[in-house]
């Protein structure tokens, strides 16, 4: 399906790094196991940082493994100069993929880019995004004609 | 009579005066010369009497189970359990398991705990470890639990590791509250987890 490949990133990441999630608040449900963490919470991983106010954890079926991380409500994604924001994102390490879904604005330096969906592949630093993508250029005004892309 | 002439005879004259003067000697070693010894030091004496040990009564390895409304069973050993004055009971290593409704178990197991039967309430300290059959292994210093349902909390940081790596906390409550009344670990006042992804590659194991 077509959508616009960019740049994310920039640099390949190793995604076998320690993922740490930081947060004010975790709910973990004795009888199923699931773990909720809520209040600000920040996955780091490298260079990359996802934060959102409310993830859930989904475990692997083999036990002692993340299989994704669901992050909802509002999320804000920084890797190297880069931002994505977007409503939802989920975070397979597993494949080193960040999903993000619900108007996702990408900001590159001055320019932006709109779409429903962006698959970001954290190995190669590239990002995906389809559905009714959208791009802003900014203008470089006069002053600054020596400088530019 | 007379002492025949002779050496032999001086000679044994001479014996029988220094013979016995040595025997006095060798024996005032034993009592005039020994050093100084409160026998009273020597005798080793057990160290628990000095404060009155024996005058507590007290009760060794006891073995305490319940169940809650909700229907857990909570079963707590000791290995010594030692009344207080004002009603409070002191426990030596307690160790406790509340196994759940839904088929887990949680484990605590403290180096001493108070426990106070008019509030059903018990405090736990000088280092309590939390396990849980959700995979936690946790470490506090103090813990209050309540006796007659599920309800505990830390009184300050917990860390240790859950089922997905390194866990640190600023406090953690267990208590039946969620949906289904379902029991729940909270940890708050910050928490934060290191989760170290397999090396191997993910559709291997």
């Amino acid at each position: 399906q077509q959508g616009a490949q960019v740049q994310f990133g920039g640099m390949q990441q190793d995604t076998r790094a320690p993922v740490e999630v930081t947060a004010d608040h975790l709910q973990v449900n004795q009888s199923d196991g699931t773990a909720l963490y809520t209040g600000n919470v920040i996955i780091a991983q490298g260079e990359m940082r996802l934060s959102a106010p409310r993830v859930l954890v989904v475990y692997a079926e083999a036990a002692g493994r993340i299989e994704r991380l669901e992050a909802t409500g509002g999320v804000v994604m920084v890797s190297g100069s880069e931002a994505a924001e977007a409503e939802r994102a989920d975070y397979n390490i597993e494949a080193g993929q960040v999903v993000m879904s619900g108007n996702v604005l990408l900001t590159q330096g001055p320019n932006a880019l709109t779409s429903e969906r962006m698959t970001v592949n954290l190995e190669d630093g590239t990002a995906r995004m389809s559905g009714r993508v959208k791009t802003v250029l900014q203008q470089q005004d006069d002053a600054q004609t020596g400088g530019g892309q | 009579m007379a002492r025949a002439p002779g050496l032999y005879s001086r000679v044994i004259a001479w014996a029988k005066i220094v013979l016995p003067l040595v025997a006095l000697a060798l024996l005032s070693t034993i009592f005039l010369l020994s050093d100084r010894r409160e026998p009273m030091e020597t005798v080793p004496f057990v160290e628990a009497l000095q404060d009155g040990e024996t005058t507590r009564e007290g009760v060794s390895a006891p073995y305490y189970s319940g169940k809650t409304q909700r229907g857990d069973f909570l079963t707590m050993t000791a290995t010594r359990v030692r009344p207080q004055s004002d009603g409070r009971v002191v426990a030596d290593d307690l160790a406790a398991a509340v196994r759940l409704t839904d088929g887990s178990e949680i484990l605590l197991d403290a180096l001493s705990a108070t426990l106070t039967d008019s509030t059903e309430t018990a405090l736990l300290e000088g280092g309590v470890r939390i396990r849980s059959s959700t995979g936690y292994t946790l470490d506090t210093d103090a813990m209050t639990t309540v006796l007659d349902r599920i309800e505990a909390e830390t009184l300050g940081p917990v860390s240790g590791a859950g089922p997905l790596g390194t866990l640190e906390a600023g406090r953690m409550r267990i208590e039946a509250s969620g949906t289904g009344g379902d029991v729940q670990l909270l940890f708050t006042e910050g928490v934060k987890l290191v989760y170290q992804p397999p090396k191997e590659g993910s559709s291997a194991e």
